[in-house]
């Protein structure tokens, strides 16, 4: 954390402002955004629904420019979508009209790099998904699970660095979503990528993250920034809930959001 | 409860179900009959004028004779030859031009009240000025075909490439896609199942084109064939064509329909 920035980060976003502006009004999402994100950490964007998350992750990924500021990745500025990013929706979004190994391979045929070692990884992937089965199926034939792990298949099979996460377990059942949380971790861990997730899900945020960011919304900015202990941290999701200090740390972030959320009750 | 009476209850159901559509079907045919012998038996007791409205043995001794000498064959091949080319060409120009549109916001602003416009009038008042402008022949009454089904094509076909959720969208962005990739990629297959569903309606309306355009100019096809009883007085002449044209134009829309069961039934 408290590096020089002589190596320079992997991510980073300098007071970074963004506005939405349409014929009625122009609306700013977030206001001076200061973040750095170091390589190989997982971090976490919780706060309440506006606050900006999800411009946040559609700023990394180069979908749209920030109004003011700038985006950085490894010292260079974000201009567009690049295959260093990858974007993992709350939905998985497969091709109905696509077999499951045509659709991870989806990356591959858009960035022109479809060849038998990338389609090898692909499937690769997709073995340690547990999926290599239903390589010749199609979505509708799959469990919401089964087709959120084809998503992510899909989205690491293209080699991003870093992974967005937008809330991508939140149209999962309780069970699915907790072991989807643990292979998550592992894959990206065993993969050692960078990875940004926005969630409602405060146990979630606690139990994936490395640090956690919790923001205030109207404009949307950083509130506060918590570090999540080595204990919790170094044990996969389902465990780390299970771990001394965890309800504690639970409880802190719970007082933070409700602070947030009575103040803008106030405005 | 046992299997066995699970199945025989499940058999039941299928007898029963069996039972009330061939009860369905023989409804329709004793309809069909029905009208048939009225129709004759009325025209036979002289209620109805036959110099008029023909009568079905007439009818179909007409249409045999016709058939047996080979007649009538040149005029059926015109008539469908003209539909297939004016709904297939009407289809791929709306199409096309939908995917100009889609392309280009700016172009689809700027044409939206030429399109609400040609939508709204009637396309066959433009039988005189295409007859004038392409000649009086094949090419004026594909051109009256095509007219007829372009611009619903056009409207159907880029209102679905806009519903297409946003989010297929989103994952082709992220994955670095251009437009051209989200366009193939993406918007055309997703919308494979409309552009399909708009050949079905297409196949009618080319043949109103058709048979409109051939009314106006022809030396050959069936609405020549119509227009010809009409003027010579020979009505069985003009219920013969009409009865073809019902059976071809069904043929071909249950054609149509076979082929979009076949080519969505993998977006499911």
């Amino acid at each position: 954390m408290t590096q020089l920035s002589s190596s320079p980060a992997k991510i980073e976003l300098c007071s970074v402002t963004h506005l939405y502006v349409t014929s009625t009004r122009a609306f700013m999402a977030i206001k001076g955004i200061d973040l750095r994100v170091e390589e190989g950490e997982f971090i976490c964007l919780v706060g309440p629904s506006g606050c900006g998350k999800t411009t946040i992750l559609s700023l990394i990924a180069g979908l749209e420019r920030p109004t003011a500021g700038k985006v950085l990745i490894e010292n260079q500025e974000v201009v567009g979508t690049s295959p260093r990013v990858g974007y993992m929706l709350q939905q998985d979004y497969l091709f109905n009209w696509r077999s499951i190994e045509e659709n991870i391979f989806l990356g591959l045929d858009i960035q022109g790099i479809r060849n038998q070692e990338t389609e090898e990884y692909a499937l690769h992937l997709l073995e340690e998904m547990e999926l290599a089965d239903f390589r010749k199926s199609y979505p509708h034939q799959l469990s919401g699970g089964m087709r959120q792990r084809v998503a992510l298949v899909r989205t690491l099979s293209c080699q991003p660095e870093i992974l967005l996460l937008d809330e991508p377990f939140s149209a999962l059942d309780y069970q699915t979503k907790l072991k989807l949380e643990d292979l998550i971790v592992a894959t990206l861990r065993r993969h050692k990528k960078t990875a940004i997730l926005v969630t409602h899900d405060l146990s979630e945020a606690i139990a994936m993250g490395d640090r956690l960011f919790i923001l205030a919304r109207n404009p949307g900015r950083i509130n506060r920034e918590i570090i999540i202990p080595e204990r919790i941290r170094e044990p996969l999701p389902f465990h780390a809930r299970n771990q001394e200090g965890f309800t504690d740390l639970f409880n802190q972030v719970w007082k933070e959001m409700e602070g947030l959320t009575d103040a803008s009750r106030g405005d | 409860m046992h299997p066995e009476e699970i199945n025989r209850i499940h058999r039941g159901y299928l007898r029963n179900e069996r039972k009330r559509t061939i009860y369905v079907i023989l409804t329709q045919l004793i309809i069909f009959v029905v009208f048939l012998l009225l129709w004759e038996w009325l025209a036979r007791i002289g209620v109805i004028n036959v110099l008029l409205f023909s009568y079905p043995s007439k009818v179909w001794a007409l249409f045999w004779q016709q058939l047996a000498d080979g007649s009538i064959l040149p005029h059926i091949g015109m008539t469908v030859i003209e539909t297939i080319i004016g709904f297939i060409l009407g289809t791929l120009l709306g199409t096309l031009i939908a995917i100009v549109i889609w392309w280009s916001p700016f172009l689809s602003r700027v044409l939206d009240p030429y399109l609400v416009v040609a939508n709204s009038m009637p396309k066959v008042a433009l039988g005189p000025l295409l007859i004038v402008g392409l000649g009086p022949g094949l090419l004026s009454i594909i051109a009256m075909a095509c007219a007829i089904s372009v611009i619903i094509t056009t409207i159907t076909i880029y209102t679905s490439f806009k519903e297409v959720n946003e989010n297929y969208i989103k994952v082709v962005r992220t994955l670095g896609g251009n437009k051209w990739q989200i366009f193939m990629l993406v918007i055309l297959p997703a919308t494979i199942p409309s552009i399909v569903s708009t050949l079905k309606v297409n196949v009618g309306l080319s043949w109103v084109g058709v048979i409109v355009g051939e009314f106006l100019v022809s030396k050959q096809g069936l609405g020549y064939l119509i227009i010809y009883g009409f003027q010579v007085f020979n009505f069985t002449l003009v219920m013969v064509s009409v009865a073809i044209i019902a059976v071809v134009a069904t043929l071909m829309y249950q054609g149509v329909a076979i082929l979009e069961r076949k080519l969505t039934n993998q977006f499911k």
